[in-house]
């Protein structure tokens, strides 16, 4: 019976680690062949199933046969990084406000008020890309990084107020009101006293943020032209009417690889205990 | 250290209803004060005004006779110990102990030499450079405290149930402390609690609340002797005080079948007899004879439960010699005899 369990167990683990982990092998094995070698099907074993070559890398770095992805690679560090930190700054300033002080506006309370930022997220992205498409005309900002930007802080802030409403929620009112009794203005006590609590939050909205602005194909694609150029749109603009896709496959591995790390590296911050008594 | 007073302070919420009905008093400099009453009873809502992190719908309140109504928490300079211990976990011991003259600009060496001389006295020196996170329920407490005790000028240490959760060996411990500090630094201090042990080895000057009401303050021994109404009575001292039905006789109020009666006050509503289990005694006073129907072991005496001519009462009888069914007389001074008319002390 527990041979039966086991073999289930390891079996469904399996199962769902080579569905997890095929679409990488299939990209890295691809990145390094050639034309012969992804005509004849899906293969994984190099110089016995097929010729391995680094075309594919080489156009990525200017070579023929693809495109230079250096620029489009930082276009999006710059895009991605600037709009995160513009967002998790205003985010947590907000969040802090929602989570602390009463509002009111109208009808519309403090509950409200949060929910009004995430609702953008709720809307398909089309509806959206129409008018930040003809506000990012008027402002001539259209096909350039500032523009993007913008449109990017409008687009991840929402989810640095979500996540971090939720954590100052879950930071007890007592620690502001001893603050406020030591003699502390309510700047010094966020600066000081909830922020340093709040460092798990912040890591995990970042993420959030990091994730989804990297990520982001559709407003790289549909606002920009010629001048500037996200690595998701660059990726996808491979695909012309012969697909290199030893190229394609290099530029994914590529556009992956700072999310690879990122990843790591919060790994190694939440096993090291970073939440650890975070609240209480 | 400052005398607080509350002058004519009340607070209502937007519907009308008051969470802390109309009073007027003054703390006095250094003293202790409990705020003694049930869950919900309005002493969470006082404590809050006086810190200032609630401000009230009438009146002022005035610390050394300056009017801190309008003015915030940060500038009334008091401490609280919470509930729940709450300290800056991000902070050591001596950073947090340092916090309140950071905060007021206090020069660095002076702040070193007040967090050693307060982490010293509340036996915190051993653990200055340890994360405040890492100490036990009672040593955060005791920072709390400590943050209070750093400015030599702190208005009034606020003390908000603080010793509910703490492990009752250290409960006692951590309450000896605080009655030491308070003689020690001569700070006012005031304790709010549900517990009336607490109240009353602690305080001066207990307040029994109810219904966002204040019923009585004054010394434990005043509660005790005189309770304002049979609340009170009831609320403090273990057993509770008696109340028996009174009846009129003519211009008198006696309890039927008793020696107990006392001259006939004005005005109308039930009346009733209170008294002490504890003053019950067998050489003077009015006759109130009875027959043991229950007995409590309690140490060295018995708290027996009395029946006499329909009515039962509790009486402490010294030593450990009675027995259920024994016939007792009994006399009650007619110094510890109360009457109450509509449960209010009228005699």
């Amino acid at each position: 019976m527990r041979t039966l369990y086991l073999a289930f167990k390891y079996s469904a683990i399996l199962l769902w680690s080579a569905f997890v982990i095929f679409p990488f092998l299939w990209a890295l094995t691809t990145s390094f062949k050639t034309a012969n070698g992804v005509t004849g099907g899906a293969t994984w074993i190099p110089w016995v199933q097929y010729e391995p070559s680094i075309v594919g890398w080489q156009s990525l770095f200017g070579g023929a046969g693809g495109i230079n992805v250096m620029q489009p690679f930082a276009n999006s560090l710059i895009v991605t990084l600037t709009a995160s930190a513009i967002s998790i700054a205003l985010g947590t300033l907000a969040a802090y406000a929602l989570s602390r002080f009463s509002f009111k506006f109208l009808w519309m309370r403090n509950s409200d008020i949060t929910f009004f930022f995430i609702s953008q997220r709720i809307m398909p992205p089309i509806v959206l890309s129409i008018p930040f498409f003809l506000m990012l005309r008027t402002l001539g900002l259209l096909d350039s990084l500032p523009g993007l930007i913008l449109v990017y802080v409008a687009l991840l802030m929402p989810i640095a107020v979500w996540v971090m409403v939720d954590f100052f929620n879950g930071i007890p009112r007592g620690l502001d009101e001893m603050a406020w009794m030591d003699g502390c203005d309510p700047v010094t006590t966020f600066r000081r006293v909830i922020l340093p609590n709040a460092v798990p939050g912040l890591v995990v909205a970042g993420m959030f943020c990091l994730i989804f602005g990297w990520n982001d194909f559709f407003f790289a694609f549909t606002l920009t032209f010629t001048q500037t150029q996200l690595l998701p749109v660059a990726i996808v603009s491979l695909n012309s009417s012969v697909t290199p896709w030893w190229a394609l496959s290099a530029a994914a591995l590529v556009s992956i690889a700072p999310l690879v790390v990122l990843a790591f590296v919060v790994e190694r911050f939440l096993s090291k205990g970073g939440l650890a008594g975070a609240v209480r | 250290m400052a005398e607080i007073r509350l002058a004519n302070l009340a607070h209502a919420y937007g519907n009308g209803s008051y969470a802390l009905k109309p009073l007027d008093m003054t703390w006095r400099n250094g003293g202790t004060y409990a705020l003694l009453g049930p869950s919900g009873c309005g002493k969470s809502t006082m404590l809050n005004i006086i810190s200032g992190l609630l401000k009230p719908s009438e009146g002022r309140v005035l610390f050394d006779g300056q009017d801190v109504t309008d003015k915030d928490t940060g500038a009334r300079n008091i401490a609280q110990v919470f509930q729940v211990p709450v300290i800056y976990r991000s902070m050591t011991v001596a950073d947090n102990l340092a916090f309140p003259l950071v905060c007021r600009g206090v020069p660095a060496a002076r702040i070193k030499a007040r967090v050693t001389a307060v982490a010293e006295r509340l036996g915190l020196a051993r653990h200055l450079t340890a994360r405040a996170n890492r100490l036990t329920a009672d040593q955060k407490q005791l920072i709390s405290l400590g943050r209070g005790l750093v400015r030599e000028d702190v208005s009034a240490v606020l003390l908000d149930e603080p010793l509910t959760v703490i492990d009752p060996q250290m409960k006692f411990e951590l309450r000896k402390t605080l009655k030491e500090i308070n003689r020690e630094f001569g700070l006012t201090m005031v304790l709010v609690t549900h517990d009336q042990n607490e109240a009353l080895t602690f305080a001066d000057t207990v307040v029994v609340m109810n219904h966002g009401e204040v019923i009585q303050a004054g010394s434990p021994q005043e509660l005790f002797d005189r309770p304002a109404t049979a609340h009170v009575g009831t609320f403090i001292g273990s057993p509770a005080m008696n109340f028996l039905p009174a009846t009129v006789e003519g211009d008198r109020v006696v309890l039927a079948g008793t020696g107990l009666s006392s001259p006939l006050p004005p005005g109308s509503g039930p009346l009733t007899f209170g008294f002490r289990p504890e003053h019950v005694g067998t050489t003077e006073g009015m006759a109130l004879d009875g027959r043991i129907a229950r007995l409590w072991f309690e140490g060295a005496e018995q708290i027996a439960s009395i029946e006499t001519a329909g009515h039962v009462f509790r009486a402490r009888l010294p030593g450990t010699t009675a027995s259920v069914g024994d016939r007792l007389s009994l006399r009650l001074p007619i110094s510890a005899l109360r009457l109450y008319r509509d449960e209010r002390l009228v005699a």
